[in-house]
């Protein structure tokens, strides 16, 4: 037995003592990130799977734990992917002015997310939420840019407010914090208004339309490390809320009879489609890598909320195999990317190029990663998408299937253009001799994910199983899964079969080239350029404007929300300088005269 | 399972020998639409040939294990399609998606190696590929969509006996507006005229073939041949009712690839933007109307 | 077992039996890269249209030097374009052949004393066949093509072998005529 409780104060206690030994040496420190997080993770995972975590707390105070498959699900995914990123610390710890802050910050943000997912009380999760925030808050301009913190702040401060307001009107309803009590307890135009505010906290925390200008804001800026715990990890915990807004409440709606979907849940799906839309034109138009990854980061968050929102037992599983699939895979892209610009300086792919000569393996675990992104078999990405498209399909959704595959094929020419533009390609001459491989020791997690995402796309059921339990939990009938098949609404799916098929394919055309001729052997300049005499690497490497023919036709569209959070943000700065004028003069005996005022406002009825 | 993953393998082939000879076909009758004599009716057998005997030019190991995955991924992508009611190699498992998922395999291979040769033309000629394909996919889903609504089968074989059933229409008199969209975006899939801005010869030096020669080039456009039988097959087997038998499936074959190069022998080509604009205008809209009037008015000829 | 006749056949003779397979898909699919430089051009549009019909032969235009056998020089060549043309050629995957059109590329034709345009293509480039003629009608162009692959059939088309066990006399040619280009760049050469 594992008390939940010793780890949680093991991981805040390992934070500490990272920042102790990162004042010594600042890769003490990193390192201790990836002990602690690797120890956190595996003993949730084995623990958890062996039903063995204590709940039972005896120091803590007023904390108190559950163990439930929803929230295993989401807490062993996300400090996997802690426990991965964590080997990527020592190598870059050098860049941070506050080394010793970082490492500990890393680790406490760990130890919250044991928190949120163990807990049964709706305080103790809030606070934990908001732990996770502040925590990470710290660590997003350590990268590149304060700004961003503020802007990651902003929309979490809305999602944390709207998950509060939720909280108190469930204590209203249900006497109790309890999870469970409170959202039972819910009903009438309670129940709607609690809905609203938990899919606001959720949109707002997995950065989906229109709360997502902060997602390539944060994930651009924060540190190359962070960015893959961002986008695989910490905004999932958006998917957790909306999974207790969608699922375990079930406000009083209008059904819409030919959907056969409450009309709640269709406004849900209707702006996780718009997500997928608007994350993928703008995805596809990014010069960053980072922050073409954060904009699919927003598209596949559409496509978690919209399963969840279908209500389906299939729809629900691929949602929740999305999850796993989507952070793995994003996980690993971010990594090649945080490599790739550890060894190069940059991540725009206008200034890269021709990076595959030298950092082979960063290649490979990128076009695998983006394999899986693309939903292309034989990934995890696929199974997932294939799961959603049968929910999709199911309900006859013509509108949303069409959002749907848009994000899908949308998702090739995004994914496809860092491995053109950046990896592929004429090597630059300012990196010719002084670009090497990564160390080996950023190599392990990223080959560990790639293994990971080769296995949830050949062996799914291992996942499905355990999800079928949390959608057990959840109060759904479970997927029907053979030994290697999965079984949807209308086909049925082998993955294995479909990679032993495609391994066959590769072996007869790796016969059919083995057997002919040998190649001569020219350099990449060596290319047909109509009989010209070109020697420079930057006139022939195609990587700005990539998708110009596409990008013209919606280019003067794509600031219309970053607009309005602009205006929104003058309105605010106004009202602030009028409150300001009238309350914050150089005069204190009127400041004085207002706060008295207000305080004798505010008590009127009960005391004076 | 391995003596279906053998059988498989023979319908990749298959399908190869057979597109491989219909386009050839193809080539002489648009000669003979052009007053020409045409070439023979296996020239693209002997070009096949020609250019793997060849000694080709390689810009690196990319640049091969990309054409390697391109041809992999498309004859096990073949491997799944049904020829007839009996000619399969995968009876339940030849579901939709994984053609049009798998086939993206061998579409990314030969866009990683075309990109892998550092000719900026390639990579143009990807871009353009890419962007054809989020064009003209959109609406073929969403019409395949309305089918497997309709049906509550994914599985291609299982549509084919659908529609063979008695009382059941052809899809493509079924749904005449769908089918309408279908050969629009299976023009587009095979790079028929106007539609073809991405290979455009005279523009971009055959955009993503442009560094290829010798056996690559020779193994891509086998690639290309069997990508052609999985288009026209689906096609046949989703629209025109399947085939009971290997003749009904070559008269059906050999009916939509010829309609399909005859219309194109017509058209001058667009402009990339302009085939983005034609496919979002257009056949998106009839696609949602047909789904709408099929799926939610029940409204199925 | 002695009523076996069939003697080990050496390693030369399996390629060469696999050569002759190979040229016999070869002389049958001839893709060209024309080069377009003179007026003999005018005679490939008749060539290649309902006239005369060159796909019958299974010959077609090509894109890129990369697919192309034949590099199909029709008329004089500059020095510019003289060097343009040698980079082609190298471009171009083994076999390949070269096809000489009109006086121009034999002896320097009506050009022959300009002090810009080379004489003999075949100092710098191995020719395989020439098309005489100023310019060379379009019959005598089709007859070019099949003398090309009667070439190839005989054995007789060896251009591209030649070029590579000559090259430095090739080389020396070409750098006599075109000179050596100090500065690597896209304005000098």
């Amino acid at each position: 037995m594992a008390s939940i409780e010793l780890l949680l104060i093991i991981a805040l206690a390992s934070g500490f003592l990272a920042y102790l030994l990162g004042r010594v040496n600042r890769v003490y420190g990193a390192i201790v990130t990836i002990v602690s997080s690797m120890f956190v993770f595996s003993s949730l995972a084995y623990f958890g799977f062996t039903d063995s975590l204590d709940t039972t707390v005896s120091i803590l105070p007023y904390v108190t734990f559950q163990v439930t498959y929803l929230g295993m699900f989401f807490a062993v995914m996300i400090t996997f992917i802690y426990a991965m990123v964590s080997f990527f610390n020592p190598m870059f710890i050098k860049d941070y002015k506050y080394p010793g802050a970082y490492s500990m910050l890393y680790i406490l943000s760990m130890a919250g997310v044991i928190g949120v997912f163990f807990t049964d009380n709706f305080m103790v999760m809030f606070f934990f939420f908001e732990f996770i925030v502040w925590t990470s808050m710290f660590l997003i301009p350590l990268g590149h840019s304060r700004k961003a913190a503020v802007s990651y702040y902003a929309f979490s401060a809305v999602g944390s407010f709207a998950l509060l307001f939720a909280i108190f009107m469930m204590r209203e309803a249900a006497g109790s914090f309890g999870i469970n009590a409170g959202l039972a307890a819910i009903s009438g135009t309670n129940a709607i208004v609690v809905f609203i505010l938990l899919i606001v906290s959720a949109f707002a925390k997995l950065g989906a339309f229109p709360l997502h200008t902060w997602l390539p804001i944060a994930h651009g800026n924060a540190p190359h490390p962070f960015s893959p715990v961002l986008s695989g990890a910490l905004v999932k915990l958006g998917a957790f809320v909306a999974v207790m807004a969608l699922i375990k409440i079930t406000p009083n709606s209008y059904v819409i009879v030919a959907l056969d979907l409450p009309l709640a849940q269709y406004l849900v799906a209707i702006f996780a489609g718009l997500s997928i839309v608007f994350g993928t034109l703008m995805a596809i138009r990014q010069d960053d890598a980072k922050k073409l990854l954060a904009y699919s980061s927003m598209s596949h968050g559409g496509y978690i909320l919209l399963a969840f929102s279908l209500g389906s037992s299939i729809g629900l599983s691929g949602g929740f195999y999305h999850i796993v699939t989507h952070a793995l895979a994003t996980g690993a892209a971010f990594l090649a990317i945080a490599a790739v610009g550890r060894q190069t300086g940059t991540t725009k792919m206008s200034e890269l190029g021709g990076v595959i000569q030298k950092m082979p393996v960063t290649y490979v675990v990128y076009l695998i990663a983006i394999i899986s992104m693309a939903g292309i078999p034989p990934m995890g990405g696929f199974i997932s998408k294939w799961l959603i498209f049968q929910a999709v399909i199911d309900k006859g959704l013509i509108l949303l299937a069409a959002a749907v595959f848009f994000g899908s094929i949308g998702s090739f020419l995004y994914v496809f253009r860092p491995l053109a533009a950046l990896f592929l390609g004429q090597e630059k001459p300012q990196f010719k001799g002084i670009l090497k491989e990564a160390p080996v020791i950023m190599l392990i997690p990223m080959i560990v994910l790639s293994g990971m995402n080769l296995v949830t796309g050949i062996f799914p059921n291992i996942f499905l199983q355990f999800i079928n339990k949390v959608i057990v939990e959840l109060g759904m009938a479970p997927v029907v899964l053979g030994t290697y098949t999965i079984q949807g609404t209308n086909g049925i799916l082998d993955p294995l079969q479909i990679t032993i098929a495609f391994g066959i394919g590769v072996v007869i055309a790796f016969i059919i080239f083995i057997l002919l001729k040998k190649s001569k052997q020219v350099g990449l300049m060596d290319t047909y350029t109509a009989g010209n005499f070109i020697y420079s690497e930057e006139l022939m490497h195609y990587s700005v404007d990539f998708y110009a023919p596409i990008e013209r036709l919606y280019e003067k569209h794509t600031t219309h929300v970053q607009d309005m959070y602009k205006s929104l943000e003058n309105k605010v700065k106004e009202f602030g300088n009028v409150v300001k004028y009238f309350f914050f003069t150089n005069k204190p005996e009127i400041t004085v005269f207002w706060i008295l005022i207000i305080i004798g406002a505010l008590l009127w009825g009960d005391l004076l | 399972m391995m003596l279906s993953m053998l059988y498989g393998v023979g319908i990749a082939f298959f399908g190869f020998v057979l597109h491989t000879s219909v386009a050839g076909i193809n080539r002489k009758i648009s000669g003979r639409l052009q007053k020409r004599y045409g070439p023979k009716w296996y020239q693209e057998f002997l070009d096949i040939f020609k250019l793997l005997s060849k000694r080709a030019t390689s810009h690196g190991w990319i640049f091969d294990f990309g054409v390697i995955m391109a041809l992999g991924g498309i004859i096990a992508t073949a491997m799944f399609i049904p020829v007839t009611n009996n000619f399969l190699a995968f009876p339940d498992f030849d579901n939709f998606f994984i053609f049009a998922y798998l086939i993206a395999v061998g579409m990314l291979g030969m866009a990683m190696s075309a990109s892998g040769s550092g000719n900026p033309l390639a990579s143009i000629g990807v871009m353009r590929a890419l962007t054809t394909m989020l064009a003209y996919d959109i609406p073929y889903m969403v019409v395949i969509v309305t089918i497997i609504k309709l049906t509550g089968t994914s599985s291609i074989s299982g549509l084919a006996l659908y529609q063979q059933a008695a009382g059941n229409n052809w899809f493509i008199v079924a749904l005449p507006l769908g089918a309408i969209v279908a050969v629009l975006a299976l023009m587009a899939g095979l790079g028929k005229k106007p539609f073809e801005t991405y290979i455009a010869p005279a523009e971009i030096a055959s955009g993503p073939l442009v560094e290829y020669g010798g056996k690559q080039l020779g193994m891509l456009f086998i690639m290309m041949e069997i990508t052609h039988f999985i288009e026209v097959s689906l096609f046949v087997n989703l629209f025109l009712g399947g085939a009971e038998n290997i003749f009904i499936f070559l008269v059906k074959y050999f009916a939509v690839y010829t309609a399909l190069s005859l219309i194109s022998n017509v058209y001058a080509r667009f402009k990339i933007d302009q085939v983005v604009l034609f496919f979002y205008k257009w056949p998106l809209l009839i696609a949602i109307v047909q789904g709408f009037i099929a799926i939610y008015l029940g409204w199925v000829i | 077992m002695k009523s076996t006749k069939f003697s080990e056949l050496s390693q030369e003779q399996v390629d060469r039996k696999w050569w002759e397979i190979g040229d016999f898909f070869r002389r049958n699919s001839l893709w060209m890269l024309m080069y377009c430089t003179g007026c003999c051009a005018i005679e490939l549009p008749p060539a290649m249209t309902s006239a005369y019909d060159m796909e019958r032969l299974g010959m077609g235009p090509m894109a890129t030097p990369r697919q192309a056998d034949i590099l199909l020089v029709s008329g004089y060549l500059s020095l510019k374009t003289l060097r343009r043309l040698i980079y082609t050629y190298e471009q171009m995957s083994e076999p390949k052949y070269v096809v000489g059109l009109g006086s121009c590329t034999i002896n320097g034709g009506i050009y022959h004393d300009s002090h810009a345009v080379i004489n003999q293509l075949d100092q710098y480039v191995p020719v395989d066949v020439y098309v005489a003629g100023c310019m060379p009608n379009t019959e005598a162009v089709m007859n070019g093509f099949v003398d090309l692959m009667d070439a190839i059939k005989h054995k007789t088309a060896n251009g591209w072998k030649k070029y590579r066990d000559n090259y430095d006399w090739y080389r020396q040619n070409q750098i006599a005529s075109l000179g050596e280009v100090e500065v690597h760049d896209e304005f000098h050469e």
